[in-house]
Order: structure tokens, then sequence, then C-alpha cells
């Protein structure tokens, strides 16, 4: 779609001025709804806590600094520890889940077997559930497995909430490589297992790719409910839970915590950017006709 | 080495059954069709012997040996996919590479045997290309350098050129011809395109509904269809037939009458047949204006003027198949006015009720094409 044309634009992508012009409004309209909170997140963590209260509220901070960001450490000496143990359940998660998805999808993908459907229509079930009802359930299990209080009790419920949608979404990529590849490897010699190391591991990873990022993400936001409920060791603890030492018992340290979670993200983002990069379409391209 | 035995197969996927019952005896060399047209089973029938289905009954034998329940690598065979069905993320060095690899071949012997298949098939240029990068001809050669790096002793190829131009078909066409020449192995070629099979067969195996409808090499199906089916599938045009009622059976043949004209046609006859309702096949090439031992006034509704041929098409009261004739050169035919279609007794074919056709008289050394000078 191209909004502004020049000589080359053909007829089916023109529109006249007033289309153009709606287009940006309900663009902006969506993206502002979206990311507002963010904004005004950001510009809270500018500002010194006591401008946070006045009234009348005013968004842009006056003399704003980066002090809340320095303030962070002080008041949380171990918050690159808190980053730490995020990233290293997020992490896991998606290592284990990519293990254990891949082979599944293409699995669910390629063969037929007896209860194929049930067990799929089961994973799409198990993912109606949050975690949180299931918490005192999954409470009790990690206690009988003696895993409270470990980072395998924030990494394994993590896992098992996460595979259902990644199996989905893989296995629907996966269904759209040719057959005809499988049955010429077939017919040159190669083996299931070489066959799915050679051809269609290197096909699929975009596919992986973006179920590793949706992994990632997933088990980063859904860490808070069971790092809360099965883990009490501080060294522990992931950055959501960590930042709850900016709730005191008067106040909360609004312009620190902003500071926090912006700093806490930060890395996840980045590397978020990085993978997108192997994103690449079109990969089956010369494939088959 | 190369010799496949087909012996009663067998297909049926859940109660319906695909191919029926084929006995097919292939030698070392041969380059051998299956025709057909979409559904009779052909590809079914190709993929039984790949080894990519299983084959509900009868035996496939190569060599001597049921290879029923063997892979397709330990049955020397190599395919051909409509599809190409290439490796997308892998050069085209490694896509022929694939089977050595797979076979733990050492680097060495592996780009000796891929350069060898490039040289071939023209690729020696292409080899650090990915496929997408190529035109189809040049993947279809990849394909094809695939299958042959390995050297195995029968061909199968799956409708290799259906996803080609009909300039690139023609081209591949040749250099398929040229390959089995140089390879002498055994190839076996699905196609629905019968120009394909009439070029390349030296026997061409024609199918209707899973059983084999005849066996024969191209001009002997062209000029002695064993039935109905395989009068109207092989030529193109396809012939026209015309009912005929059988008045007479004498030693020169089969004596008919068709559209109010009497005929002799020298065809070998049967007791018994006077009076019976029998089928006339007349091809639209042996159609000449106004002359000849029966002539049929027809009109035509569509002329097509090709330049090296003219085309027409008329309707036949009584028949649903349109009447076409096809005349050399440019000729001065006009749609809506009426045409003497003139053709020979001994250029007809005969068939009875059930679409068996009379043995026609004619002398197949003429026909074919000479051998050996």
């Amino acid at each position: 779609m191209a909004l502004f044309r020049d000589e080359n634009t053909p007829m089916i992508d023109r529109y006249r001025w007033w289309e153009v012009a709606g287009i940006y409004a309900g663009i902006f309209a969506f993206l502002f709804f979206l990311l507002a909170p963010f904004l005004e997140g950001f510009l809270v963590s500018l500002r010194p806590l006591s401008q946070l209260f006045t009234s009348p509220y005013r968004f842009i901070p006056e003399n704003g600094s980066f002090e809340a960001y320095s303030g962070v450490f002080e008041r949380l000496p171990n918050f690159w520890r808190f980053v730490f143990n995020s990233f290293l359940i997020s992490t896991a998660v998606t290592v284990a889940v990519l293990l254990l998805v891949v082979p599944a999808a293409y699995a669910f993908a390629r063969f037929s077997f007896r209860g194929m459907a049930p067990v799929l229509g089961a994973f799409l079930a198990v993912s109606m559930f949050s975690g949180a009802v299931l918490l005192i359930p999954l409470f009790r299990l990690m206690r009988t497995l003696g895993l409270l209080n470990t980072y395998w009790a924030m990494i394994i419920p993590g896992v098992a909430f996460l595979i259902p949608s990644a199996i989905w979404l893989l296995r629907t990529y996966m269904m759209r490589i040719p057959v005809e590849l499988n049955e010429a490897a077939y017919m040159d010699g190669a083996s299931q297992f070489y066959t799915f190391r050679r051809v269609i591991l290197p096909i699929a990873s975009p596919g992986i790719v973006v179920v590793a990022i949706m992994t990632f993400i997933g088990a980063y936001s859904q860490q808070f409910v069971f790092a809360l409920t099965f883990n009490s060791k501080t060294e522990y603890m992931p950055l959501p839970i960590g930042l709850f030492a900016f709730f005191g018992k008067q106040e909360v340290v609004w312009n620190q915590l902003m500071a926090a979670a912006f700093m806490g993200i930060a890395p996840a983002v980045i590397i978020i950017f990085f993978l997108q990069r192997y994103l690449v379409g079109g990969l089956t391209a010369g494939a088959v006709k | 080495m190369g010799q496949l035995s087909l012996k009663n197969v067998i297909k049926t996927f859940g109660k319906f059954e695909v191919v029926k019952g084929v006995n097919l005896d292939v030698g070392e060399g041969e380059f051998v069709v299956f025709v057909g047209p979409s559904g009779c089973g052909k590809s079914t029938l190709l993929r039984m012997i790949a080894g990519l289905e299983h084959t509900t009954g009868g035996d496939i034998v190569i060599d001597g040996k049921r290879v029923n329940d063997l892979p397709p690598v330990r049955r020397g065979i190599a395919m051909v996919f409509q599809s190409y069905a290439l490796y997308p993320h892998m050069t085209v060095f490694e896509n022929i590479a694939f089977p050595l690899r797979v076979e733990g071949a050492p680097a060495q012997v592996i780009s000796e045997k891929v350069e060898a298949a490039a040289k071939i098939l023209h690729l020696e240029s292409r080899l650090q290309q990915k496929p997408g990068m190529l035109s189809g001809g040049q993947r279809q050669r990849v394909a094809i350098g695939r299958a042959i790096v390995r050297a195995p002793e029968i061909f199968l190829f799956d409708e290799p050129l259906s996803n080609l131009d009909a300039a690139l078909r023609a081209d591949m066409r040749i250099e398929l011809t040229k390959l089995h020449k140089q390879l002498g192995a055994t190839m076996i070629y699905v196609t629905h395109d019968q120009i394909e099979a009439m070029t390349m067969a030296d026997r061409i195996v024609v199918l209707n509904a899973g059983y084999i409808a005849q066996v024969g090499a191209p001009l002997e199906l062209y000029h002695k269809p064993q039935n109905l089916f395989v009068a109207g599938f092989i030529g193109n045009p396809r012939m026209n037939f015309l009912p005929a009622i059988c008045t007479g059976v004498s030693d020169a043949g089969v004596e008919v009458e068709v559209m109010g004209q009497r005929l002799s046609l020298p065809v070998a006859p049967r007791p018994g047949i006077g009076g019976a309702s029998l089928t006339l096949g007349i091809r639209p090439e042996h159609i000449a204006p106004g002359t000849g031992e029966a002539v049929v006034r027809v009109i035509p509704s569509v002329v097509e003027h090709l330049g090296q041929q003219t085309i027409g098409y008329a309707a036949v009261p009584g028949r649903e198949d349109s009447f076409c004739f096809v005349l050399p050169g440019t000729r001065a035919i006009e749609d809506d006015k009426p045409f003497d279609a003139g053709f020979a007794a001994a250029d007809c074919h005969l068939f009875d009720a059930d679409g068996q056709a009379f043995e026609r008289r004619v002398d197949m050394t003429t026909l074919s094409v000479p051998v050996g000078g």
C-alpha cells in the first residue's frame, strides 16, 4: 500500500487525500491508545516524586531528570540480579518449549495418528485456563516434588502453559511446507530424522523464530504469578516481584518503579529486535513450482 | 539391470479402488510412458513403483526380486517430481549432492559426481545458486540431477514437464530423450500430454479407470487402437465416432451402413455380427473435402485457421460430441456453410457395441518408423 502516489503507483494503490488522512487518523488513534500508558510511564519516571500528586495533573514534567533511574540502584541494590533472573527464567522456558514443541509440531503437522484431534483439542482447552486458576493444585504439586523456592518452580509451569499455543502456531507453519520435500528426501534415502534435521528444520526456522519470540514474551510476562506463589527467596526473584520493593507501607515510589520497569524491559526489547532479523519470509521459494 | 514387472497390482484407498489389477513387463533400458486422463491411476501406479504408496495387492518385481516391502533406495529407483521438490535452503550443488550426503559418501566422490551430473544437465555455472534464483527449466534440471547422481537403474518421472511453458517443454522433451540415450537406464514416465507420450516413448501404456487399456508402440496405438477409449485418447483432435449398422460380412472385411452410405471396411470380420450396431471411427486428419468412398455433409459451426492446418467442428445429429475435420494448409472454408467431408474406407476404424476394435488390416511395417534404415 503506497499512501503517497507518484506516477508509477498502480491504480489499486491510489487514495484520495481524505482517505490518506483517514488512514493516518485511524493509525494514530490505535497507536495512541496502545502507547499512551508507556508514554505516561516514561514521563512519570522523569519526574520527582513530589510533582506526581500535584493538582491539576500535568503530563509534561517541569525540570524533569533521570534522577529516578540512579535512585533505583540505591533502593534496590540487586536490581540487575532481578533482571538476570527474569532473563534466566524466560530463556530457560523458551529453550525448553522449543525443544519440546518443534518435534511435537512436526509430528502433528506431518503424521496422522489415532487420537491426534482430541490431543490437539485438549491443548487448546488447556490454554484457555490461565495459570492463576490452577495455582493451588500447582502449589501442591511443586511442594510434593520439592521444587518450591527454586528456579524450577517458575520454569516448569511456564513451560507447561506456553506449550499449547506454541504447538498450534508452529504446526500451522509446518503444514505449509510441501509434503513433496519429505517424499523427495525419502526417495533419496533419507530417514525420517535426517529429513527433519536437514530439510524441515532449516525451512521452518522463520516459524521457529516467531514461536521463540512469542514464548519469550509470554514467559517474561507470565512469570509474575508463578514467582509470587512458588518462590520466596530474594535471590531467585524475577524483576516483576523485585519491583514490589517500591511499594512501601506509606507510599509507592512511582517514579523509580517506572524507571526500573523501563530498564528491566529494555534488554528484552533489544533481544526481540535482534531476533526479528531472522523473520525472513519466502524461505520455500523455489521448492515447488 | 533395470527390469521391472508388475504382477496383478492393485491399490485401494479405503473402499475406492484406484488401480484394479495391472500386469506389465518393462524391459531393461526401455522408455515407457503411462498416459491416461486424470484419475486413471497412473500417478498412483508410479508412486507404488517408487515405494511412496503401499501396494494393496499383487507384486512389484525389479530384476527378479520382489520389492513391495523395500524402501525406494533399496529398489534402485530415483524419482523426479512434478513440483520439482527442491530443497529451497540448499544450493544447487547441495540439492544434487543430497542423496550422496545421505549415503555418507566422501567429499571427493560427492564433488566428482555432482560435477559430472551438472555437466550432463548444463548446470555448471549454477551450482552455487539457490533454487529460488533459477528458472523453471533449470529447476527441473536440478531435480533430474538429484535423480541421476545416484546412478539408479530405474528413473520415474511424474509429469515433470507440466509446470513449464510450451516452448520450454518442447526443449526439455528433446533433452530427456537425449538423456535416456546417454544413460541407457530404464525410464518410466507419467504424463497426460499425449505429445510427450508419442514423442518420447518406446512403448506407451494407456490407462483407463485403473486398468490398462492398451500397451504398445506409439504408432501402433495410433494406427491400431484396440478399443474406443484408446482410439479417442490417442490423436489430437480426437477421432470422430459415427453410428454404423453392420450389413454384411465378407472375406474382404465388414460392410456397414453409415449415415445412409454403404462402406466395405478392410477389418478382420467376426461371425454373427450381421445387423449389429457398431461404431465407425475416422480421424479428423483423414478427411478430405468432397471426395472419398463416403461423403458426409456437415455444417461446421466453428472453423479454426491455423495456417498450417484448417480445423472445423460440426454438430452431428444424434451425437453429443462434435464432428471434427483437419485439412492441411489454409483452406477457404467458412463456418455455417455446408461442407462435404469425404474419407476412405481404409482409414476407418470399427468398434463393436462393447467398444472393442475389429482388427484393421493394415501393414504396420509401412506405417511404422523404418528400423535400421
